[in-house]
């Protein structure tokens, strides 16, 4: 109990400061790489990171604001939130404004924000607001279809605007989140191997193969004869579906896709963002050119380098030695919220910060994994650095919320 | 159940940190693979892909005169280039209309060249155009202006056929000159073509730093640059001011003037009428222009000068003499009579003077030009004789003057006529034809110079050139065209006396008296070629002064008529211009005497030509 009266006594110095400081200095490597890579060819370079600046500080404010607010607020504003980042994302598909021949944006005045970024907490917090109910057990099909269809909402309003990154972040939302909470291995089995089938289906070979490994475990998980057969059939049906659902992809989703899997077949179109990428990031060498040094970024030959492509500047202007600090970065928060989310006492709490974690880790394996050709060019921001006002605040706001969980770790889910 | 069971959650934890860890060592391992490992091989493709080389084109090499009057210089005049690499195809076919190119013929340029070497598509445009372009220059990425020469001639400067013209390069002159970038200028015909390396100069190169729209930016590392160096300025013997008046002097003629420096070889002045206006083919050269030019059935893109194969009529009378001479088939004083006509077999031929010359020895038949008395010596000297001295005096070869498509022209030999007409084929009448420059033979007004140069120089003779020096830019020294001197071998002093000799008669009272100059010894022959065309060529080959000779002349007036009326005027104008500077007055001799004065003495300017041609019979 005496820590709980600390807390109380002197609650400016509870806050987390080790979340504080590796998210001022992330968001200062990004500041530092947006101005960099905007500085000389653009224009109207200044605006660029005077924007990402403001957002920065609004942002900064808003997470320590976040911070100190009561516990139970957040909580029981969950499924408010969702059902507003569900509306604005039904406007977009009406009203949204074009961008990237996408429609994702949603201009209020002349604010543009992006719904999409906002409805990933949306939905984590609604997701962790259910199933820390106490009748919620996610092993039990019910509630285990509610949480699917939490996820699903979104995930379909922003498939159709079309983002497949962004929607792909709420597909690996789910995962962790059923794994945290409990969820049988055999039902993680069920849901995970259908998308190794997705995959494996473009060759039967390994399709065949794949279909007899999963009949061998299938045998010796000891199911009812009846899920058994359920669950061969569905990965049959996933095999036979996927090249329909192929051919349901937008050109350029087919071709970003194709040219992850080799680059340099087409050096002029699709694949010249990852060669200039890789050329960036290599020559940078061990030490880096230096800031606003790289000849790749300041000649512009880097695509989207202030956005999808930041990392590729930080690469090329700072090298091996710059890139080991910010993974090592990225790495020390992803390890810490893991930490955090055993330490807190609140269900809730716990499973917010697992699907915060989440996101940011699929963001930034994607994200950096795109710029050395280790992933496919999806189009997700690098979240503290790349720019983008509306990706920022939502990080900042995920990051306020963890802060505030981490102060309140003692407390009770409501 | 509002909280985790702790044990559980450890578990958890655990592998969570672990996937964590395994994605860092998966990052980490490929940004180790290009940053440590692949490091130098993507530190050279970044330096590709922003360091560009280019070709600095040095300034085309001046054309001067004797008295370093520029003849040939270069005005700038821009260009249109497109980068192959950053221009987008819809972009392209929109300029190219614009731009009134095929856009086919560009597409087929642009292929063929990879990368970020500009591509001109439109040479010397207009302003209008260059301004629309560089308006709209946000609108194009890939499109660029270059300045670019052009050849640039000065007021009253011509001469096309001296000069040639330069062009953009063609396949197979890339195959020939691998040195030369696709759409790079090269000399196409006259000095341009034969002192292309020369004149072309150095090309230099520049590391320029370019952005990913192939924008320059500026220097990458001026200590790696070459400046490029200027082409040889090429300065030529003759002074342009006598080319221009000889020029007047041919103009509404068909034909040739040709006038050599006997002492060096050096040209003086070479005519060939008609001719074009080198401008027109400067630059952008318009279709139409180009064939008219072609179509033209005056044909004035035939330097008539070198190109052309004329029958040389009488003057040619004078390598049968020497062959008959040297020969000692006759001396001097071996007469023939000339009752105005001559039997061959069954055939009878005329004389061009119908009452006869009467009896002639040497002298007489050169002096009055007796065909008579030649035919009679061309069956004398025979065919092998008569080819031999012609090709000593190089006919039938190139003089190997510093131009390019010299014509050889043609000396008949036995083996030729056996060819041609067979064995039996052809008579003594071919023969007594050749004596008198007429038949099967034929030749240019500059070898005729050449042998005019010949006769001067009893035997010696230089190659026929224009560039006297040229100034080289890179060791910045002054070369001296190297003077060929050749001689003429196996003919006696004496037979070259006797024909100077008799060449002087020629000019002193005989058929090409118009064409002595007043005060000067001159020397000369007169030619009246037929041809089957029309009126014969007018002929006069001669040099002057006769003890001393400085220059040697040869001029052609196509179906001009009388050589001695048409012809010799004209060498002599040009001999007086040449000697004085200026043109001689004297007496005129009137066709019509009815109303003025039968002698008169007039200044001549010499573009107006009051003086009708006299016609007096040769």
């Amino acid at each position: 109990m005496t820590g709980v009266i600390l807390i109380q006594k002197n609650k400016f110095l509870s806050l987390d400061f080790i979340l504080v400081f590796i998210v001022t200095c992330l968001v200062s490597i990004g500041l530092t790489a947006v101005y960099s890579a905007t500085h000389i060819a653009v224009q109207s370079s200044g605006e660029y990171f005077t924007k990402q600046l403001m957002v920065a500080i609004i942002g900064f404010i808003l997470m320590i604001g976040l911070a100190f607010i009561p516990f139970r607020y957040i909580q029981r504003s969950s499924y408010i939130f969702y059902g507003i980042s569900i509306l604005l994302l039904i406007f977009v598909l009406i009203f949204g404004s074009r961008g990237y021949g996408a429609e994702r944006w949603l201009a209020i005045g002349s604010l543009k924000i992006q719904p999409s970024e906002f409805c990933k907490l949306a939905t984590i917090m609604a997701v962790a607001n259910f199933i820390s109910k106490s009748d919620v057990d996610v092993n039990k099909l019910k509630s285990f279809l509610v949480v699917i269809g939490l996820m699903i909402v979104p995930f379909v309003l922003i498939v159709r605007q079309p983002d497949l990154g962004t929607s792909l972040v709420f597909l690996s939302i789910i995962l962790p989140l059923l794994y945290w909470s409990g969820l049988n291995w055999f039902y993680l089995f069920v849901i995970i191997t259908p998308l190794i089938t997705f995959l494996l289906s473009f060759n039967f070979y390994a399709f065949l193969g794949w279909m007899i490994v999963i009949s061998l475990i299938l045998i010796v998980s000891r199911q009812k004869p009846i899920i058994l057969i359920g669950v061969f059939l569905l990965h049959i049906f996933v095999g036979l579906i996927t090249p329909i659902l192929w051919s349901q992809l937008k050109p350029y989703q087919q071709q970003r896709i194709l040219t992850f899997a080799n680059p340099e077949a087409d050096p002029q179109g699709a694949g010249y963002q990852i060669i200039q990428s890789k050329v960036a990031i290599g020559s940078g060498g061990i030490w880096g050119k230096g800031f606003l040094e790289g000849t790749q970024t300041q000649l512009r030959f880097l695509p989207a380098q202030h956005t999808d492509f930041i990392f590729s500047v930080i690469g090329e202007e700072w090298g091996f030695s710059g890139v080991l600090v910010v993974l090592i970065l990225f790495t020390l928060i992803l390890l810490y919220l893991i930490y955090l989310a055993g330490m807190v006492r609140s269900k809730f709490s716990s499973l917010v910060i697992i699907g915060t974690a989440t996101v940011l880790f699929f963001h930034i394996v994607v994200n950096i994994g795109m710029t050395i050709g280790l992933a496919p060019v999806t189009g997700l921001p690098l979240p503290f650095i790349s720019y983008g006002g509306s990706f920022l605040l939502s990080i900042f706001l995920m990051m306020g919320m963890i802060m505030n969980f981490s102060m309140n770790r003692f407390s009770h889910s409501v | 159940m509002r909280e985790f069971d702790k044990n559980k959650i450890v578990t958890k934890r655990m592998a969570l940190t672990v996937i964590t860890l395994f994605a860092f060592l998966f990052l980490l391992s490929g940004f180790l693979r290009l940053q440590v490992i692949n490091r130098d091989q993507y530190i050279q493709k970044s330096i590709d892909n922003s360091i560009r080389k280019i070709q600095l084109y040095p300034v085309r090499g001046l054309i001067l005169d004797s008295e370093n009057k520029i003849l040939v210089d270069n005005r700038s005049s821009f260009s249109i280039a497109v980068i192959p690499k950053v221009i987008n195809i819809e972009k392209l076919k929109g300029l190219c209309d614009f731009l009134q190119v095929d856009y086919e013929e560009v597409q087929d340029k642009i292929k063929k060249l990879y990368g970020f070497r500009p591509v001109i598509i439109a040479r010397d445009v207009s302003n209008e155009i260059l301004i629309a372009i560089e308006e709209q220059r946000q609108d194009l990425p890939g499109v660029i202006t270059l300045v670019t020469s052009k050849r640039y001639y000065p007021d009253n400067v011509n001469s096309p056929h001296i000069f040639g013209t330069i062009g953009e390069i063609n396949q197979v002159e890339r195959i020939m000159n691998p040195e030369y970038d696709q759409g790079e200028m090269i000399g196409k015909s006259g000095l341009e073509k034969r002192y292309e390396k020369e004149l072309r100069g150095n090309k230099g190169s520049q590391f320029l730093i370019v952005d990913a729209s192939g924008r320059e930016l500026g220097n990458y590392d001026s200590y790696q640059d070459i400046p490029p160096i200027h082409g040889s300025d090429h300065y030529l013997k003759m002074n342009y001011r006598h080319q221009q008046i000889a020029e007047s002097l041919m103009t509404d003629n068909r034909g040739a003037l040709v006038a050599i420096d006997v002492r060096d070889g050096g040209i003086l002045a070479m005519v060939s009428k008609p001719d074009y206006d080198p401008r027109l083919l400067t630059g952008k050269i318009e279709e139409d222009v180009w064939n008219q030019l072609q179509n033209d059935e005056s044909r004035p893109l035939f330097s008539r000068a070198i190109q052309s194969g004329y029958p040389p009529g009488s003057t040619y009378k004078l390598v049968a003499a020497v062959a008959a001479l040297q020969d000692k088939i006759i001396t001097p004083k071996w007469k023939a009579n000339c009752p105005g006509y001559f039997k061959l077999g069954r055939k009878t031929i005329n004389c061009w003077k119908a009452k006869g010359h009467g009896s002639l020895d040497l002298y007489g038949a050169i002096k009055n030009s007796c065909n008579v008395y030649f035919f009679q010596l061309g069956l004398k000297i025979g065919l092998d004789s008569w080819s031999k001295y012609s090709k000593l005096f190089g006919f039938g070869s190139p003089t190997g003057i510093d131009l390019t498509n010299e014509n050889s022209g043609l000396v008949p030999t036995e083996e030729y006529f056996n060819r041609v007409f067979g064995e039996n084929g052809w008579t003594t009448g071919n023969l007594a034809n050749l004596a008198i420059g007429q038949g099967e033979l034929l030749t240019t007004p500059i070898q005729l110079a050449q042998f005019a140069m010949i006769l001067a120089n009893k035997g010696v003779y230089y190659k026929p050139h224009f560039v006297d020096h040229l100034y080289n830019y890179s060791t910045r020294t002054t070369t001296k065209f190297p003077a060929q001197t050749e001689y003429v071998h196996g003919i006696d002093d004496e037979v070259y006396d006797i024909i100077r000799k008799a060449m002087r008669m020629v000019c002193d009272g005989g058929t090409g008296w118009l064409g002595k100059v007043p005060g000067i010894e001159t020397a000369g022959k007169t030619g009246s070629a037929q041809n089957p065309h029309g009126p014969t060529h007018a002929w006069f080959i001669g040099f002057a002064p006769f003890e001393k000779p400085e220059i040697a002349v040869a001029v052609i007036v196509e179906n001009g008529g009388g050589g001695g009326a048409v012809a010799a005027p004209i060498a002599r104008k040009f001999m007086e211009i040449y000697f004085f500077g200026k043109l001689v007055p004297r007496p005129v001799v009137k066709v019509d005497t009815t109303n003025i004065p039968s002698v008169e003495t007039i200044f001549n300017p010499i573009d107006i030509e009051p003086i009708r041609p006299i016609h007096i019979n040769r």
